[in-house]
């Protein structure tokens, strides 16, 4: 029994495996999987000109390393100057008519050929530091968390897993091509778990393939062979099984999605709304969710520049994330659990296409 | 149960408010049944019914013991050959039966053979390796009636099999019916061509508005309904005056219509098993009688008392 429900489950993945990875209609799919990449190859492509560039500027305007660690807010601008010199650029903000360097805005600009420094006074005092490390792992790791966190688990893996998982139900509805698995002797639960598998493999293939070329092009091209030898692997390893978690609960969510509503656009935007108001929900209701989960299992911080907006601050950050235990059994248990009910809801599907 | 028949029991199936079939009562026999209406009339709720791709509203259906919303035993013996002309996107017909056939739990050797198996016995042997979406509506419907034969089912369920299909393949298919049922299988197949149903039934059910109007081997079904639309026997002799005169003296007989030209008499009857016996009598006392022949005892003659001549002439 069980090798025929192996054999029934091989064939269903077989015959899905087409309409998975290589529809016409899912192209966008690999789109979205895919275009970070594309923003990390820029990145990388034009890396080198700007340390170049920053390596030029700080041959004509030479500032140390130390006097520019050693800049604190709160200080003067004078103190400032005094210690790191002239900036390679600076100007004044928002009134171009104020000469008075002690009142309104004033930005500096200072490098030592890694390190951008960009300085903000207001009314002669320093307010703000920004300091932009070219290169080294800490800052590739925050690069790579926010957009991993703010764009590709809530938005690429959550609407790819929405166009394969929807369409292995309601796409053969709408082809009438569905009672052709109806038609054989598989049980309808056979049916559900053969399609969430397919379904399955093609978003771990896609969306994890990705995640490693993402991951291995700023990495290694950027900062080359010599930081895979680092705990960076460990992040590596993270960020794939989290994009694979991904890929499992919000597959199950949206193959219920496509086999119980006629459209699902509806609760798929309802879906979309309560991942994204998460980080501002009660913690209670904050882990009735994929993405609380999720980002707690993300082993970098997505935000931790203070300046920041607020907003995204909060967006990419769970506030008191959960345990690596808590939140893989919370995913698989919410995956099993919508699993089970889409199955028994599975025994009453009907083919009534001129409704669908 | 009866383990031999598909047997309907009081079935009814609303679509909300709109009605598919009521109050449906069916025991069907081995053999070619067909499934006789007008559009609309519930042919196809029935069938899907009978294989469980609708549930009924109200009643229990039973194909051969088996319950239809058990897919895993039901389909190991009925082969089902929908309306749907949709197939799986990208499938030549040998990967569209070999595929559906791998779901079944045979090795890959065996879909193999049972797959080459039924496109011969389809006639599509050289149009297999062609993708389905490049066939004709002819050749996709007998793709989809060598995807209901593959596995060589105790019982089929077609419906309307023989649309699209040229003549001389519609014989061939109509041949495989009668071997179907010849070697006591279930053959369920709907039609609007009345004068097929006519000649590959071996029992009908008419249908009428998600109704069974009547049901049975077509001859019962006519001598049921002969009080109210009498049957008519068309004889060819050589003398339809005298023929016509003495079918009058029998009082069952209500009409006696000489044909031009010669064509025999055209005699319109109550009680048709008492006009044969009489008919038996004139031709022993010397009556040259050359033929008889029953001239609405058909399917369309039937269907066109029960249900209406409009749609029998459709």
């Amino acid at each position: 029994m069980k090798r025929l429900v192996c054999a029934q489950v091989l064939a269903i993945i077989r015959l899905e495996m087409r309409k998975t990875f290589f529809a016409r209609r899912g192209l966008w799919v690999y789109l979205l999987a895919f275009a970070p990449e594309l923003l990390f190859m820029g990145h990388v492509a034009f890396a080198p000109h700007q340390r170049r560039q920053l390596e030029r500027i700080a041959r004509e305007h030479p500032v140390s390393s130390e006097a520019m660690q050693a800049v604190q807010p709160g200080m003067t601008l004078d103190q400032v100057r005094e210690k790191l010199g002239k900036p390679y650029h600076g100007w004044r903000g928002h009134d171009p008519d104020d000469r008075d360097e002690q009142s309104g805005w004033t930005h500096l600009k200072y490098t030592d050929g890694k390190t951008d420094l960009h300085l903000v006074f207001q009314n002669g005092n320093l307010v703000q530091i920004h300091r932009n490390e070219m290169d080294t792992p800490p800052q590739i790791s925050r690069i790579f968390a926010g957009v991993f966190q703010s764009y590709y688990l809530r938005l690429a893996i959550f609407f790819g897993c929405v166009g394969i998982f929807v369409n292995l139900f309601r796409g053969e509805m709408l082809d009438k091509s569905l009672h052709f698995y109806l038609l054989t002797p598989v049980r309808r639960e056979v049916l559900l778990a053969g399609k969430y598998a397919a379904g399955l493999l093609a978003t771990v293939v896609i969306f994890t393939t990705s995640t490693a070329l993402q991951w291995l092009t700023l990495f290694w091209w950027q900062s080359g062979r010599a930081t895979l030898a680092g705990p960076e692997w460990g992040q590596f390893g993270s960020y794939l099984a989290v994009t694979a978690l991904a890929c499992v609960g919000y597959g199950s969510v949206f193959l219920a999605v496509g086999l119980l509503f006629r459209n699902p656009i509806i609760p798929t935007a309802i879906v979309l709304v309560w991942e994204g108001v998460n980080p501002f929900l009660p913690a209670v209701l904050k882990k009735i969710s994929m993405i609380y989960y999720l980002q707690s299992l993300c082993p970098v911080a997505a935000a931790p520049d203070p300046d920041m907006p607020p907003l995204i601050h909060l967006l990419i950050s769970p506030v008191q994330p959960a345990t690596e235990v808590t939140a893989v059994l919370s995913i698989v248990i919410l995956t099993a659990v919508v699993l089970v009910i889409a199955a028994r809801l599975s025994r009453k599907m009907e083919i009534n296409y001129s409704t669908d | 149960m009866s383990d031999d028949r598909i047997l309907l029991d009081n079935v009814s199936r609303f679509y909300g408010e709109v009605l598919g079939v009521n109050r449906v009562t069916l025991s069907i026999p081995p053999g070619i049944t067909s499934l006789v209406g007008p559009n609309g009339s519930g042919k196809t709720t029935l069938m899907n019914l009978m294989t469980g791709l609708v549930r009924p509203s109200r009643g229990r259906i039973s194909v051969l013991g088996v319950d239809p919303s058990k897919p895993q035993k039901l389909f190991h013996f009925v082969g089902y050959s929908t309306q749907f002309d949709a197939f799986p996107k990208g499938l030549t017909g040998f990967q569209f039966i070999y595929s559906f056939l791998r779901l079944s739990g045979y090795s890959s050797a065996e879909c193999k053979r049972l797959t080459t198996q039924a496109i011969e016995q389809v006639g599509l042997g050289e149009a297999a390796d062609r993708k389905v979406a490049a066939y004709s509506k002819g050749m996709r419907q007998r793709i989809r009636l060598a995807q209901a034969i593959a596995h060589d089912p105790r019982v089929l369920v077609l419906d309307e099999p023989l649309n699209g299909l040229d003549p001389l393949v519609r014989s061939e298919t109509i041949a495989l019916f009668r071997r179907y049922a010849a070697e006591g299988r279930h053959v369920v197949v709907s039609s609007h061509v009345l004068h097929e149903v006519d000649m590959i039934s071996d029992q009908v059910v008419l249908m009428s508005g998600g109704y069974v109007v009547a049901e049975g081997q077509i001859r019962g079904v006519r001598s049921e309904i002969q009080e109210e639309r009498p049957m008519q026997f068309l004889i060819r002799c050589r003398q339809p005056g005298l023929l016509a005169s003495k079918a009058f003296e029998h009082d069952h007989v209500v009409e006696a219509k000489i044909l031009p030209e010669g064509e025999g008499v055209l005699v319109t009857t109550r009680d048709a098993d008492r006009f044969c016996r009489a008919l038996n009598h004139l031709a022993l006392a010397g009556m040259d009688i050359e033929g008889v022949v029953p001239a609405d005892d058909n399917v369309r003659s039937v269907y066109e008392y029960l249900i209406g001549s409009e749609e029998a002439s459709k």
